[in-house]
């Protein structure tokens, strides 16, 4: 990640960094420790993944992260702008889905107008614009999962917080929550989710932490090979010369040059669309060639619309 | 914090929960005061009854949302200022109850003193009953504030407790709501309209204290 330190002196970094230093937690005065001795920093523009079995303290761990909770010792720094996506999200609010989201967005510091139209326009993207005027109540378990993400992706945050978020929603909207974390972390948001599924965004995520314990370890792949998602092979063709632009040899996971000029790229699929986002609108852009999906894990075609 | 309240005031209006307390005022208004009787004394009398109303839409507010939609809006403005919002919801509500009440009260109340003795000036009544209301309210709102969550969790003893505090926060000799209550009545008797800022200030300040440590314990004992 790049960020401006330094030359200017202003806006320094560590503002919107999150910080958990020596952080414990605890519930009830007595009670045994959930989590203990949990140092992690969370920059802008990173994907952190957390995983640990059931009971082992990751939700814990998401509220403290998300400031939900204080921490019973140790400290928390930083105050990014903060959204948060529950794993069930309840339907039981007295609101149809685009005034709970218009609420939502002006909480999150939006205009009444930009909120409703951003409500739209992400309620759109998840394929629920049909429900906009219907009352939560009456909105399936899937329905109103796809509220609580619009309602976290409304406002832009630059800390977006996922506990299982992808549960119950639909294959389409699953793919579509990928791109938007991709798109986030490539805005400079952080994004920290937890999934059950491993082959959730892989290959995508800075850093995966496992929960053991009540302690966090660094997970880094000695042993294992990481899980590999569906990719997608992307040929761009650059100006003479040039190099690939950095944002776009950040999302990439592979990258060969076949004919002077000519780049082969392997992206997550989740992220194909952050990748010619910045080929296309580099300078001087770049020439794409051909998208196809990776031959060896052929895409679902019946999983997209 | 504009958008937090109105969040929490909209979800308070459709949940319609705020229907039962208001009925049961109403009906302890309609019991308890009738036209023509001595005004001080009604005043007083609505203002007491209005501070379980108010420890009530506390319990109100902070109940009615569910959870993890309450941590949806806790994430983008934190767990304080989320609980604030609630609180501040709350007592604006019951406020708004006392000022209506307040104003129907003194209309169809006599003018007078206990006996219809000495003549009280209405518009002197109505503002000394309105400062009672709002201290009923303040103080009802510290009580809720104090006896749901974060405090007490389980309804159990959520409940009791409330009911019981409210009691207490009425009828207690030294609490701002019973002094200003009682200033009422014995003014009905004596025909001089008291004017009870001490115990508005008093109830004020209650109330600013149990607000502060209900939203400091939020984010030390959720969930």
């Amino acid at each position: 990640m790049i960020t401006p330190y330094g030359e200017t002196g202003q806006n320094p970094p560590m503002q919107r960094d999150l910080r958990l230093v020596e952080v414990g937690r605890r519930y009830g005065l007595r009670g045994p420790w959930v989590l203990r001795g949990i140092h992690l920093t969370l920059t802008p523009g990173t994907l952190t993944r957390i995983e640990g079995d059931n009971g082992s303290g990751k939700s814990t761990l998401l509220r403290l992260v998300a400031r939900l909770d204080a921490p019973t010792e140790g400290r928390v720094t930083g105050r990014p702008r903060t959204a948060y996506v529950p794993e069930r999200f309840p339907s039981a609010l007295p609101f149809t889905a685009s005034g709970y989201l218009t609420h939502l967005g002006t909480i999150h510091g939006l205009s009444r107008k930009t909120a409703a139209s951003a409500a739209q326009s992400w309620l759109e993207r998840f394929g629920a614009a049909a429900y906009a005027t219907t009352p939560m109540s009456r909105l399936s378990k899937g329905s109103s999962q796809k509220v609580a993400v619009a309602q976290a992706l409304l406002a832009d945050p630059e800390l977006l917080v996922l506990d299982e978020a992808w549960t119950g929603l639909d294959a389409a909207a699953r793919d579509e929550l990928e791109r938007a974390v991709a798109e986030r972390t490539a805005a400079g948001g952080a994004v920290v989710f937890v999934d059950h599924d491993p082959r959730r965004l892989a290959g995508a995520p800075d850093a995966t932490y496992t929960v053991v314990d009540g302690g966090l370890k660094l997970r880094t792949d000695s042993g294992s090979p990481p899980p590999t998602g569906p990719l997608t092979r992307v040929t761009v063709q650059g100006p003479p010369g040039a190099q690939l632009p950095p944002d776009a040899v950040r999302t990439v996971t592979s990258a060969q040059e076949i004919t002077p000029g000519v780049h082969r790229l392997a992206v997550p699929a989740s992220h194909s669309d952050v990748l010619l986002r910045a080929l296309l609108t580099a300078r001087p852009p770049w020439h794409v060639v051909s998208v196809e999906p990776d031959g060896t894990t052929p895409l679902d075609p019946g999983s997209r619309p | 914090m504009t958008a937090l309240l109105r969040y929490q005031a909209d979800l308070l209006l459709r949940s319609q929960r705020w229907l039962p307390p208001v009925i049961l005022y109403a009906a302890f208004l309609a019991i308890g005061v009738q036209s023509g009787q001595p005004v001080l004394d009604s005043l007083g009398y609505a203002a007491a009854g209005l501070l379980p109303v108010a420890a009530w839409l506390v319990r109100i507010c902070v109940t009615g949302e569910p959870d993890a939609a309450r941590v949806c809006v806790a994430a983008a403005r934190g767990p304080a200022r989320t609980h604030l919002a609630c609180l501040l919801t709350a007592l604006l509500a019951s406020a708004a109850l006392g000022v209506v009440a307040t104003l129907v009260v003194t209309l169809v109340s006599d003018p007078a003193s206990n006996g219809h003795r000495i003549h009280v000036p209405p518009l002197r009544a109505g503002a000394a009953g309105l400062l009672a209301a709002l201290a009923c309210a303040l103080l009802g709102s510290a009580v809720g504030a104090l006896t749901n969550r974060p405090v007490l969790r389980s309804t159990g003893r959520a409940v009791p407790a409330m009911l019981l505090a409210a009691l207490l926060s009425v009828v207690l000799a030294g609490s701002p709501a019973q002094a200003a209550v009682s200033g009422l009545v014995t003014g009905s008797q004596s025909g001089r309209v008291p004017v009870p800022l001490l115990p508005l200030a008093g109830a004020g300040l209650v109330t600013a204290a149990a607000f502060a440590a209900a939203c400091a314990l939020t984010a030390r004992r959720s969930p």
